[in-house]
Formats: C-alpha cells, structure tokens, sequence
C-alpha cells in the first residue's frame, strides 16, 4: 500500500533472524524487523519501559513529510488489532486527497460515509479514529 | 544520531532516526533510515513490541 511498515523492539537483528526462522506464525513476514537495544528509537516514540528494558506495544503512523499522524499504545499482553491499524492507515491517505472531510468512527474503507468538519470538529480526529 | 529527550507527539514532526533491521526477503541485515522514507514519499508505520520469542 506504499508504506513502509517496520517491526521494532529492543532485540538485536540477530535475534530477529533466528525468531524469524524458528516461529512459523512468521512465515509470511517481508517487513523490516527493527532492531533498538539500547532504546533510543522506543524513548523517542515514548514507549521505552526502563523498569523491564523492553519497548511497550506501540504503533506509529509516519506521514510522508514526517508529522506523526497516529499513535496508539497498549500494555503488555494485550495485542493491536492489525485490521484496526490498516484503517487508521487508509483513512490517513484518503484524508491527505480530501483534507476538508473527516472520517467517523465507522469508516472502514473508501466509499464509507465521512464528515466535513466545522470548528466543533478541529482538534476532535483523534478521539473519532480511536473510538 | 540525535534524539529528543522529551517523546514525539502526534502532530509534531518525527526527528529523522534510522534503525538496525533484518530484512526476511533479503536474508540479511539491512537498515531503515526515516529520512529516506520521507525522501521517497513513503509512510511509515512502527509497529513496537517488548520481546521476540513471546505471544499475542
């Protein structure tokens, strides 16, 4: 979809490859697997656990000019829900053709009904996406 | 590299970072550089996670 998606945690790439290799759940894997030890990128994003030395579940929407459009984060052992992060993603490039529409909480795809927002509505993209 | 201290916020502009990365359709080691997404037009989506080897 002409992103670019990459997997991020404070493993090194060694240990990328050799999760890569052993864990079948991974077979389909062609993202970049991000290697952070030291916690630099995860302090960066806000995510960096000092008590454990890990990276809390994160994920990041990068636009193309570098504004951060999404963030969402979660603890420990509750996963994202990539279908979830797949529609914030497709809302972000159907609003960067129709910057004067917003898309509601039950936008899922192209074609779904949108809003054009007034005033009450700036400032108010980010609850509405992360109902 | 350079980062901030304080955490990005959502609408503020991303410092350019790059991570190490291994690259499963290459087989190798590979880095990923946000300044060269950006250059070529691309969003990028991070995804973070605490450790390999683990569930969910």
């Amino acid at each position: 979809m002409g992103a670019e998606l990459v997997t991020v945690s404070t493993d090194t790439e060694f240990v990328h490859l050799a999760w890569k290799r052993d864990e079948k759940e991974l077979a389909d894997v062609t993202y970049k697997m991000g290697a952070d030890p030291t916690g630099a990128v995860s302090k960066l994003f806000g995510v960096y656990d000092p008590a454990s030395g890990l990276a809390l579940r994160g994920s990041f929407i990068i636009a193309p000019d570098g504004t951060l459009f999404n963030s969402e984060v979660n603890f420990y052992n509750m996963g994202r829900n990539i279908d979830e992060l797949m529609r914030k993603f497709k809302a972000n490039l159907y609003l960067t053709r129709k910057a004067d529409e917003g898309c509601p909480s039950k936008w899922k795809d192209d074609g779904d009904a949108t809003l054009r927002p007034g005033p009450e509505m700036v400032g108010r993209v980010h609850e509405a996406l992360n109902k | 590299m350079s980062e901030e201290l304080k955490p990005v916020s959502v609408g503020q502009s991303v410092p350019d970072f790059e991570l190490t990365t291994y690259d499963p359709v290459a087989h190798d080691f590979s880095k990923f550089s946000l300044a060269e997404a950006k250059k070529a037009g691309k969003w990028t989506i991070l995804f973070f996670y605490p450790a390999d080897f683990t569930f969910v």
